[in-house]
């Protein structure tokens, strides 16, 4: 699989809170509506002109604080591509799995690029090609590629009680 | 080589050797949700099993409702109902309801809690149940539907920091202001993917309130789990609680002590002697001043209550601020304590400080999470500065451009009388 889109770049310590502000967690339960309010307590601009394919690039602890899954789940309903971060805090990290948004940890891509660049992800060779640049990036641990494998947690597990 | 605390609780409930960086299947003693995120909980398990699955095991599934207590919409009120529904065809008895508090002291309050237990929820502070040893952990819907499938779901098991305190808190400084202190030193991102064990003389003799303060805002530093062996009081406590697993309470402290050659990635060391009162300042829990260097900013609305300062002792302490302060919140603040839980609030009622604080002129409130999101009674309107002991002050939390001080109960209280924000040792030395 192959990603191509603009980048939105941000720095560290982006909250969940302003990925998906916690009022709308009361008043939006359509997963497709969640999309149209994505970041919109960090970046205006993203929430009126992000398009599916575009692909965030992020420092360290990309989503930390609250565990709503909706933070993944509008990022996924607006068609992010991928999420570069320098790392990522673990209950996000495992909300991202878990609503098949790809993601990947690379520290070097922060330095090549802007907000606006292009840039391509290429998942099978593991490489990200921007500013004119290559940067390699590890594959998910063997056990994380075991669930996307069989299409996430639920189908694992049910897979596993012989319910798939 | 030794293991740490998490090691020994992951290899319990994986029923194998564990290795640091393994990913493991744990069983699950505790599977929960709350008001905030239970429904999609429920509709994603029906979704899964075509409304026909039964869960794993329904006496080991709660539910709390404790964001929205009560209700205060239509949509809540009608999202509380679907799990009522699922609780009642599921057979799931453990449902603590909108007069019952915050889900995770209740559960504590409860018996429900061990040492060693693996505990899921929807909420990101279910972390400070490590204040009594137990692994619970904040995850969104997916994990927990998929929990309620098999009883298990995976962990890496982690690296652990040791952060060892000692010393006396002096007049008028608290357990949090060492959390507070600690976040800024750690940062947002400090702990990401770490457990974190708490010891050295100042935490053996915390009480169970001190240990849950200090444990709920691991996660402000992307901690997995920080925690406290309980030992004295608060290991009496917890046995009590628990009933006839009074016994295994105190089996399990002695199955997970850590070994002396267990392997630490980090140890820090603190000495509270010298510390003073701090404060997290707009708009990040990093952000971190002491109160005497911000003392006199002008604020509009205090708020004392949350997982992390609800407990009687966190209000009663504010009690004693506002007793020393001549019994008379300033006019100029809206000044609002939540207890944690209704156990809480029947001992304020009790002590008699409900009456007191409202002659004061502050609101009681039942217990509840109150005012950690701006979906609640008391968000503040664009300009407003607020002064909490909550555990998050992220731009918009609660209400869009109001910003918010997070400080102690003593500190809030303080403020709450002085009209801004004030160093409690002013009123209390």
């Amino acid at each position: 699989m192959k990603v191509k889109g603009r980048v939105w770049k941000y720095g560290d310590d982006v909250n969940t809170d302003v990925i998906f502000p916690g009022k709308y967690t009361y008043t939006v339960s359509e997963r497709a509506d969640m999309g149209q309010y994505a970041l919109e307590d960090l970046d205006p601009g993203f929430t009126k002109n992000a398009k599916p394919g575009d692909i965030i690039v992020a420092g360290k602890n990309w989503g930390c604080g609250s565990s709503r899954e909706q933070a993944a789940i509008c990022l996924k309903e607006r068609g992010v591509g991928a999420i570069i971060a320098k790392s990522f805090a673990r209950i996000h990290y495992r909300n991202c799995l878990n609503e098949g948004l790809p993601i990947i940890i690379s520290s070097e891509v922060q330095g090549l690029v802007e907000s606006g660049s292009e840039i391509e992800v290429d998942f099978e060779k593991g490489e990200i090609s921007a500013g004119g640049q290559v940067v390699k990036f590890p594959p998910y641990p063997e056990f994380v590629q075991g669930l996307v494998a069989d299409g996430g947690l639920i189908p694992h597990v049910k897979k596993s009680l012989g319910l798939a | 080589m030794g293991r740490t605390m998490i090691m020994k609780i992951m290899e319990r409930a994986s029923g194998k050797e564990v290795k640091i960086g393994d990913r493991v299947w744990c069983n699950i003693d505790l599977s929960t949700a709350r008001d905030f995120g239970g429904a999609n909980c429920t509709l994603q398990f029906d979704e899964i099993t075509d409304k026909k699955g039964r869960v794993w095991d329904p006496a080991k599934i709660a539910f709390t409702f404790d964001l929205q207590a009560p209700s205060h919409s239509e949509k809540v009120s009608a999202n509380q109902k679907i799990i009522r529904e699922f609780a009642k065809r599921q057979g799931i008895e453990k449902v603590f309801d909108i007069n019952w508090g915050i889900g995770q002291h209740v559960l504590l309050e409860n018996g429900l809690v061990k040492p060693g237990d693996v505990i899921l929820g929807t909420d990101s502070h279910m972390n400070l149940l490590g204040g009594v040893a137990a692994f619970a952990t904040g995850v969104g819907n997916t994990d927990i539907a998929a929990s309620w499938l098999n009883g298990t779901n995976w962990f890496r098991v982690p690296e652990t920091m040791r952060i060892e305190v000692t010393g006396e808190f002096g007049r008028g400084v608290y357990m949090r202001d060492l959390l507070t202190l600690l976040v800024g030193d750690m940062g947002a991102g400090g702990m990401d993917f770490l457990a974190v064990e708490f010891a050295g003389d100042t935490i053996e003799r915390s009480s169970l309130a001190e240990r849950i303060t200090l444990c709920s805002m691991v996660t402000e530093m992307s901690g997995k789990i920080g925690l406290i062996l309980p030992n004295g009081p608060v290991l009496d406590w917890l046995a009590l609680r628990a009933g006839a697993n009074g016994e295994l309470v105190r089996q399990r402290v002695r199955d997970i002590a850590p070994d002396d050659d267990a392997p630490y990635c980090e140890v820090h060391r603190y000495d509270v002697s010298k510390l003073e009162p701090m404060a997290s300042c707009p708009d990040a829990p990093d952000n971190v001043k002491t109160v005497r260097s911000i003392s006199g900013e002008a604020v509009d609305q205090v708020h004392i209550g949350s997982c992390t300062n609800g407990r009687f002792s966190d209000i009663a302490t504010a009690f004693e601020v506002l007793e020393k302060g001549g019994f008379k919140v300033s006019p100029t603040v809206r000044t609002i304590i939540t207890p944690a839980t209704r156990e809480v609030m029947a001992q304020c009622a009790r002590e008699g400080f409900i009456e007191r604080f409202l002659d004061a002129g502050v609101v009681f409130t039942n217990p509840t999470c109150s005012l950690c999101t701006a979906e609640h009674y008391g968000a503040l309107p664009s300009g407003d500065v607020g002064c909490s002991t909550t555990n998050r002050n992220f731009i918009g939390k609660v209400g869009k451009g109001s910003h918010t001080y997070l400080m102690s109960p003593a500190s809030a209280m303080a403020t709450a009388v002085r009209g801004v924000i004030t160093d409690p040792r002013d009123i209390l030395c």
